[in-house]
């Protein structure tokens, strides 16, 4: 076959896969950043403008600002907890020698298949005023009436560690397996103490894991919906629920589009950002 | 000396697996305790439960908003995989074998309806079949075939990722040597690429079916007026209560799930998949 009529072929098989995406999804992006400038008149719906205003009115309310502040708190939240909480889990996934290794990640990665609501349902059997624990607490004398985490920020957070979690252990545990044993080896025979040989070793070589996993769990945390909705309960607004009621319940299209694009920016300006200064700081 | 050495070394071991464990434990809690509240006596979930039953299993098929979530999640995600797959299979032909132009940005095109985050590729799509209607009059927004082509769009990047893992271990020198011997580019692709890449594009098929079928942010946006998906059933129970009906649902979806990563797990070793 000749170079072009390879080329011509190749062309023709990623076309249709590429087209659906195309035609489904970035025109589609396109046009709802296209609605993001129009204007909402109550009564008339969608009235064809092209006018910053939405993203004016998004961030000179301060109910819209406190929605994007607690949203990027929790995420940032979430991702240092996830990062502390799976780097052990990660570690002992990457370096154990267990024939129950494929089953330990498989219980790993099975919840992130079960959809987000199903979890936040455990959540829910636990927090309740008379769920686990509370009931636990109170049976062990601690507290004598049951205390309120439900639809609380606390809650919230710990809903969304769970969700996150999974992501940030695997994107750890693939690094981790790629760092030489004897790495760590050598440090505790120059008499590095276990905390040394971790900072200085370890660490370092395992940052592009930690840098990932941050970033995708931050992702996640930024874009959380069935958590906040089912823990935080109605009042607990997050920015990925705010574009739901926008768009679907208010029927405000162009501020449900803005406030997608808000928050799209938002975690794009937020990770590459975090990235620039992790880069900095390895490179000096 | 050394037996201090020693007692210090195994006291961080135990330390480490400890934490490793609390973090394991605390992936697993929320669907344990899910699994659990499915097999209470009573139907408010406080402890300690006052007894066991499967009567709420029972109930299940017969509460109709699960019931039809169940079947059109299967309708719509069995659809969906099938033409996803279909989709993705050459385009990872192209992007492994084929000398293309602007391969790594036709990569992250196809790689696209993953990294947009949920609401933003429902309310997207929203528009995308909106506009559609507008501009046709066909009546896509609302309907099984828009939810499918969305759901489309949802399988199309885990079917690539796979199948060009899956390809990329396979040497050309094999399909090169069928090509040698006669065989037409088709009877090459049937006979020896299908054949090799098939635990790739079973691992594919079954992720994309499995995202597709939990998904809940973008169908949200989507469904038409009384139609439910699964995850749609689940979050609105949950919205309005928690028992041991929406507990038993739950357990079952786990279940599904399970079976599915196993049945996965024996063709690819799921290590080299996430």
């Amino acid at each position: 076959m000749t170079r072009a009529a390879r080329k011509a072929g190749a062309a023709g098989l990623i076309a249709p896969a590429t087209l659906v995406v195309a035609l489904g999804l970035l025109l589609p992006l396109g046009l709802l950043f296209r609605y993001s400038l129009n204007r909402f008149v109550p009564g008339e719906f969608m009235v064809d403008a092209l006018t910053v205003e939405n993203y004016i009115r998004f961030f000179t309310d301060p109910f819209y600002t406190t929605v994007l502040w607690r949203t990027v708190r929790i995420a940032a939240i979430v991702t240092v907890i996830c990062l502390v909480m799976g780097f052990p889990l990660a570690y002992v996934l990457a370096r154990t020698q267990s024939r129950f290794k494929n089953l330990l990640l498989m219980a790993v990665v099975l919840p992130l298949f079960v959809g987000n609501a199903v979890r936040a349902a455990g959540w829910m059997v636990a927090f309740g005023s008379r769920g686990v624990l509370n009931a636990s607490l109170m049976g062990l004398g601690v507290i004598s009436t049951p205390i309120d985490i439900m639809f609380t920020e606390t809650a919230v957070i710990i809903g969304i560690t769970a969700v996150n979690l999974p992501f940030m252990v695997l994107s750890l545990q693939s690094v981790i397996e790629g760092i030489d044993r004897s790495v760590e080896e050598a440090a505790f025979n120059l008499g590095a103490p276990p905390r040394l040989m971790l900072w200085r070793v370890l660490l370092p070589l395992a940052m592009p894991g930690v840098l990932a996993g941050g970033i995708l769990t931050f992702i996640l945390g930024m874009n959380a919906y069935a958590t906040p909705v089912l823990i935080g309960g109605p009042r607990f607004q997050t920015m990925g629920p705010l574009v739901y009621g926008q768009f679907i319940e208010q029927n405000n299209w162009p501020f449900g589009a803005t406030v997608a694009f808000v928050l799209m920016a938002a975690t794009l300006v937020l990770t590459s950002l975090s990235n620039i200064l992790v880069h900095r700081r390895l490179h000096r | 000396m050394a037996a201090g050495v020693f007692t210090g070394r195994r006291a961080r071991r135990a330390a480490l697996t400890a934490s490793a464990g609390l973090g394991l434990g605390f992936i697993l809690l929320p669907l344990l305790l899910v699994m659990w509240l499915a097999f209470f006596r009573q139907e408010i979930p406080s402890f300690p439960p006052q007894g066991y039953t499967l009567r709420w299993f029972a109930a299940v098929p017969a509460n109709r908003s699960f019931a039809s979530g169940f079947l059109l999640s299967v309708q719509v995600s069995v659809v969906a995989t099938f033409i996803g797959v279909a989709l993705a299979v050459p385009a990872s032909l192209a992007l492994v074998r084929g000398r293309l132009p602007l391969k790594p940005v036709m990569n992250t095109l196809l790689m696209l309806p993953l990294v947009v985050p949920g609401v933003v590729l429902g309310a997207a799509i929203y528009v995308g079949e909106l506009e559609t209607e507008l501009a046709t009059e066909w009546p896509v927004l609302g309907s099984v075939t828009g939810l499918i082509a969305a759901h489309t769009l949802i399988v199309i990047p885990w079917a690539v990722r796979l199948v060009t893992a899956s390809l990329s271990t396979l040497n050309p020198v094999v399909e090169e040597a069928a090509k040698n011997l006669g065989a037409t580019p088709w009877v090459t692709f049937r006979r020896v690429t299908l054949p090799a890449i098939r635990p790739g594009l079973v691992a594919g098929a079954l992720f994309g079916f499995v995202t597709s079928f939990g998904n809940l942010e973008a169908s949200l946006f989507l469904v038409g007026p009384g139609q439910t998906t699964l995850p749609i059933a689940i979050l609105q129970y949950l919205a309005w209560k928690i028992d041991p009906t929406v507990a038993a649902v739950s357990l079952l979806q786990i279940v599904v799930i399970a079976v599915a990563m196993l049945i996965t797990d024996r063709f690819v070793k799921l290590s080299q998949v996430v």
